[in-house]
Order: structure tokens, then C-alpha cells, then sequence
């Protein structure tokens, strides 16, 4: 315990007020880089659960490329204030009651949430060699893995498909 | 695991086949497949393999493989011309064939990382099907919206999926049953998980209140993908919602049962109202895809009768006549200059007689009118209704469909009435696939009506 209880609740802090900017940020821009700032802060809990490839690959595919990527987007098309669509009043009314019995329900759930078998994990077991040993046994994520591969092999052709250009 | 290969290998294959010159032979091939795969579906059946502990090609799984291969196999005789593009062909047929492959996982998963891969491999290259007309704006709205609204929908099962681990330790849904049948009480977070799985499968198969997305999508899309969305799609969809629902989380039938019977009812309701005042045809078809959808999303919650065995009869009917709508409406629209109101379908019978007789069969059907398959299929889903102690379901049901009976027979007058001199009353020659298409659609839709036990017992 000690210090790790305080980055614990140092990271949940930098992550929830990181990701309410996100939400209320005025400009798309700033909403990125609160975001990548919460990615960061998750990375960091991933990390106090020994999960060390998980939180370099978050930082790395997340933070690293998907992010830069959300920012070239936003750049090119130059969002501003007023091209941003209004929603009608009735539509925010009825996605606010909604979402606020949504989050009662989660509340409601989590709440007195007593996880057994919450101890700390061994140290080892968020290293590669142990994701490797899962990932390619058979008896236990070997089919997934490779299914996967049609999933990423779907995905590419889609985006092939539909940026190239109708030759007629 | 044959099919599986078999299944993507097809779709690999197609990804190549303009490398090869394959153009030609790439519509038989596909066909020859789908056919082996019904093929290995027979040759394995009873044999329950295990594969890879991943999944369990149990007769469920066969059997839902065997009809939506079957409907596949129509739907690609019908679609020859979505697939005759000299550019896009191989992209045309490897998307299907993938999603082809997500439907198999879909059916016949036993782990939850399963069911995500396969709903991931079914929807992203359907959202890009969906968007396959590049230049029409209508096309494209609906691949947005598809895309945005199914990735939260994609999040939300993944949010679902992991609440449920947290509790059971576990992501196979043989674990999950023993887990929650042995727990005396159980943790309100597993009631969380099961809220965001249902509300994600309830996306998939457009349930009410998610079914927003349906009809601008289904109206946006070609008219084949609005024919495939709605009868393979929707048939693994429902597939893997049983699955799900009835094996991983059976023991918790009592707590969902009331959630599913309020929110088909809703579905049934809201559905044929809002078909009842459109006036173009494809719409409607849409919305009475939805509220086949709410037919369906009652096998689901009734346990004490062979619900399996009547959502693979409800499915197989719905989808045949599905099949044979679509394939009447792009006809017509093709004739008609694009347009798909109901006042194109004026005067079919004098143009083309093979056409308004399918047509009429298959809405006939899809409305449950008595000696048809459709019929026969809401009279099942209506009995198992009753017999779990919803008798008010069963009437909500009953007033669904006699809205239904409405508008169906708004396009059955519409064709077989008078036709005004105004109107373009030409003879329409079909081609030769079409005709093969309507013919086996009339045949099934007939056989299913008179033995309906080849299906309804087989599970």
C-alpha cells in the first residue's frame, strides 16, 4: 500500500478532470489533447496493475498514432464555432434523462461493488513472454488471434475500397 | 473449422481474383462454396466439434450456418449485378464473404471474445457495403451514421463483456452459465453487464429503442445490401443473440424475460405504426424488417418451448420472402428510373405476371395471412408467447400484425388494380437470374408452408 493508493488517486483525478475537458472543451483541439492526457492517465493505472506491454502499447497506438491523426482531421476541417450544428432543445432533453438513468443504473451497480479476489497480481504477469504464452496456446487465445486477421484484413479493404477513386 | 476455412478462404480468394482474372468464374465459385458449406454443415451434424475451445459447432450452429448460407446463395443469384462493376467486384465479394465468415463466428461462438470478433467482422465491412455508392449522398449519410452509432454499440458490448468477466472470472459462456446458475445471489454488476451486452445486441437486430438507425441506413444502402442486412444479417444477429442470452446467461432468464417482452412489444408497436404511413416502398421495408425483428425478439425470452427450433423456422421464412421483396423492388426501381414509391408498383401484374405473383406471395407471407409460412411462423412465436405466461405479448403481437396486414396490401391493391392510361405500362423482361430467384423464393415460401416441421423440430 502507501505511495501506490496516492499515484492510484493522483491518476483517477488527472484522468476524470481530463476527460470532463474533453467533453467540455470549446475547441476540438483542446478536446484532443485532454484526451491524450487521459490516455496517459489510464496508462498510468495500467501500469500499477503490472500490466507494463499493455500501458506501451496504449501510449504508443493511442496516444501516438490514433491521436495525431484525430488532429490532422481536426486541422483539415477547420471546425469552428458556427459551422458546429445545433440539436433541436427536446433531443438534448431526452439525451440528458436518458444518459442520467443510465449513469443511475452504473452507479446503482458499482455501488458497495466488493470485488474478491482483488489482490495485487503477480509482477510478471503483464509481461510479453505471458501475453505471448496465452495469445498462442491453443487451448486458450489461438483462434481469436488468428480471426483477428480477417477482421484487420476487412477493415483494410474497406478503407481501400472507399478512397479509391470510381474510374467511369 | 472446415467452415470456417472454407468461409474465409472464399473471401481471400476474392480479394485476388481480379489479380487472376477470375471475373468470370468468381459468381460460380462462390455459389459452389456456400453449397459446400451446407454441405459440411449436413456432414457434420450431431458431431458437436469443439474447435480451438472457441467454438462449439453444435446443431444450433449448423443449423443457423446451413440457412443463412441458404439465403446467401439466393441473395448472391439475385445480386449478379451489384457484382458485375469491372473495379470493384473483387472488394464487392470479399466484403460479403467476410461477413459471411463474422456471421459463422456469430452462431457458433462459445466465448465472449468470440461473439466481439465476430459482431466486429460482421459490421465493419457492412458499414463499408452500406457506403458502396460512392457518389450518392444518401448512400453516404448512411454509412456515417451506421459506422458512429455501431462503434458505440461495439463499446457498449465491450463494456458489457468485461462487467461480466469482472464478476464471473470468466469469458466462456459455458463458465458464465455454471457461475451464475451456482451463485446464490447475484452481484447487481453482472445485471449491469447483461443491460450493456442486450443493448448492443438489441442494436444489432434493431430492437426498439435502438432502432433508429434502421431505416435511414436500410433506405440509404444499395437495395441488394438492404436485402442482405436484412435477412443474413439479421438471421446471425438473432443467432448469436439466442446464444448469448439462453446459454450464457439462462439462469437469469426470470430478471431479463419482462425487460426483452416490453422492449418487443415496443418494437412490434412502434415499428408497424410508423410502416403503415410511409409511402416508399423501401422504407416500409425497413420498418417491417424492424418489426419482424420484434417477432423474433420473443423466441428469445421464452423458454418452455423449443424456441430454438421456431427462430430458425421465423428466420428461414422471413428471410425467403425477404429475398424475393428485394428482389421485385430493385426491378421495379430499375424500370421506374430509380424510383421506389409505391405508385411504381402500379399496374405490375400487366407487366410482368411472375413478378406480382412473388411479390404478393411474399408479402402475403411476411403478413401472416393463413395457409402461407408466415403464418405459421407467428402463430409459433405467439404460442410460445402464451405458454411463458405473456398472453398480453401475444396481443400486442396479433395488432401488430393486423397493422401490418394494412400496409402490405396497400402494394398488393397498388399492383393488382386498374392501371390509368397515364402511366408506363410496358412489359418488364426479367433476366434469366431473377426469374431462377423469384421461382426458388415461391417454391420455399410454399414448402415452408406446408411442412414446416423440417424446421421447427430439427433443433
Amino acid at each position: 500500500m502507501g505511495i501506490t493508493v496516492y499515484i492510484f488517486w493522483f491518476l483517477s483525478f488527472v484522468a476524470l478532470i481530463s476527460a470532463l475537458n474533453v467533453v467540455f472543451a470549446k475547441s476540438p483541439v483542446h478536446s484532443v489533447l485532454s484526451l491524450i492526457i487521459t490516455f496517459f492517465a489510464i496508462a498510468g493505472h495500467y501500469l500499477l496493475l503490472n500490466a507494463q506491454f499493455l500501458a506501451a502499447v496504449h501510449i504508443i497506438v493511442y496516444a501516438g498514432a490514433i491521436m495525431v491523426l484525430f488532429l490532422y482531421v481536426i486541422m483539415m476541417l477547420n471546425l469552428n464555432k458556427e459551422t458546429e450544428p445545433h440539436k433541436k432543445n427536446y433531443i438534448k432533453f431526452i439525451s440528458v434523462i436518458a444518459s442520467c438513468l443510465l449513469m443511475i443504473t452504473f452507479v446503482a451497480a458499482f455501488r458497495g461493488a466488493e470485488i474478491e479476489g482483488a489482490t495485487s497480481p503477480n509482477d510478471s504477469i503483464g509481461l510479453v513472454e505471458n501475453l505471448g504464452k496465452v495469445l498462442f496456446d491453443q487451448n486458450q487465445f489461438l483462434l481469436p488471434f488468428e480471426v483477428s486477421s480477417i477482421l484487420f484484413l476487412a477493415a483494410m479493404v474497406g478503407a481501400v475500397y472507399l478512397s479509391k477513386k470510381e474510374l467511369h | 473449422m472446415k467452415e470456417l476455412l472454407l468461409l474465409s478462404g472464399l473471401g481471400v480468394l476474392a480479394l485476388v481474383s481480379g489479380l487472376l482474372n477470375l471475373r468470370k468464374i468468381m459468381m460460380p465459385l462462390v455459389l459452389t462454396g456456400l453449397l459446400a458449406n451446407i454441405g459440411f454443415c449436413i456432414y457434420d451434424w450431431n458431431s458437436n466439434e469443439l474447435v480451438y475451445n472457441m467454438l462449439m459447432m453444435d446443431n444450433f450452429a449448423l443449423a443457423f450456418s446451413i440457412i443463412f448460407s441458404a439465403t446467401a446463395f439466393l441473395w448472391f443469384i439475385s445480386a449478379k449485378d451489384y457484382f458485375a462493376d469491372d473495379n470493384n467486384f473483387s472488394d464487392h465479394y470479399a466484403l460479403v464473404l467476410f461477413t459471411l465468415t463474422g456471421g459463422l463466428l456469430l452462431v457458433s461462438f462459445t466465448n465472449m471474445v468470440m461473439l466481439f470478433l465476430g459482431i466486429e467482422i460482421l459490421s465493419i465491412p457492412l458499414f463499408v457495403l452500406v457506403g458502396s455508392h460512392k457518389t450518392k449522398l444518401r448512400s453516404n449519410e448512411a454509412a456515417f451514421k451506421y459506422f458512429l452509432l455501431g462503434s458505440f454499440a461495439s463499446a457498449f458490448m465491450l463494456f458489457g463483456i468485461t462487467l461480466i468477466y469482472g464478476i464471473t472470472g470468466s469469458f466462456n459462456t459455458q463458465a458464465i452459465a455454471v457461475f451464475l446458475s451456482q451463485a446464490g445471489t447475484v452481484h447487481a454488476l453482472v445485471f449491469a453487464g447483461m443491460l450493456c451486452i442486450l443493448m448492443s445486441l438489441a442494436f444489432k437486430v434493431s430492437a426498439a429503442p435502438f432502432h433508429f438507425w434502421a431505416p435511414d441506413v436500410y433506405q440509404g444502402a444499395p437495395t441488394h445490401i438492404t436485402a442482405y442486412m436484412s435477412t443474413v444479417v439479421k438471421t446471425v444477429a438473432f443467432a448469436a443473440f439466442f446464444r448469448v442470452f439462453q446459454t450464457s446467461f439462462g439462469a437469469m432468464q426470470e430478471d431479463y424475460m419482462l425487460a426483452l417482452a416490453i422492449m418487443s412489444a415496443v418494437t412490434l408497436l412502434v415499428s408497424n405504426i410508423t410502416a403503415a404511413v410511409q409511402e416508399n416502398v423501401k422504407r416500409m421495408l425497413a420498418y417491417s424488417s424492424i418489426s419482424h425483428a420484434g417477432f423474433m425478439l420473443i423466441t428469445v425470452l421464452t423458454i418452455r418451448t423449443h424456441s430454438a427450433g421456431i427462430l430458425l423456422y421465423y428466420a428461414m421464412v422471413y428471410s425467403i420472402s425477404s429475398i424475393c421483396a428485394f428482389a421485385v423492388l430493385k426491378q421495379v426501381k430499375i424500370h421506374s428510373g430509380g424510383r421506389e414509391m409505391i405508385s411504381t408498383f402500379k399496374g405490375l401484374l400487366v407487366r410482368n405476371k411472375l413478378m406480382a405473383f412473388s411479390m404478393s406471395l411474399a408479402l402475403l407471407s411476411m403478413s401472416g395471412i393463413p395457409p402461407l409460412a408466415g403464418f405459421m411462423a407467428k402463430y409459433m412465436v405467439f404460442v410460445a408467447a402464451i405458454n411463458n405466461d405473456y398472453l398480453w405479448l401475444a396481443v400486442v403481437g396479433v395488432i401488430a400484425s393486423l397493422i401490418a396486414v394494412f400496409y402490405y396490401f396497400k402494394i398488393i391493391i397498388v399492383m393488382f388494380g386498374n392501371t390509368p392510361d397515364d402511366i408506363d405500362n410496358s412489359t418488364i423482361i426479367l433476366p434469366a437470374h431473377i426469374r431462377i430467384v423469384l421461382v426458388i423464393c415461391c417454391i420455399g415460401m410454399l414448402l415452408l408452408a406446408v411442412m414446416p416441421d423440417i424446421l421447427l423440430t430439427i433443433l
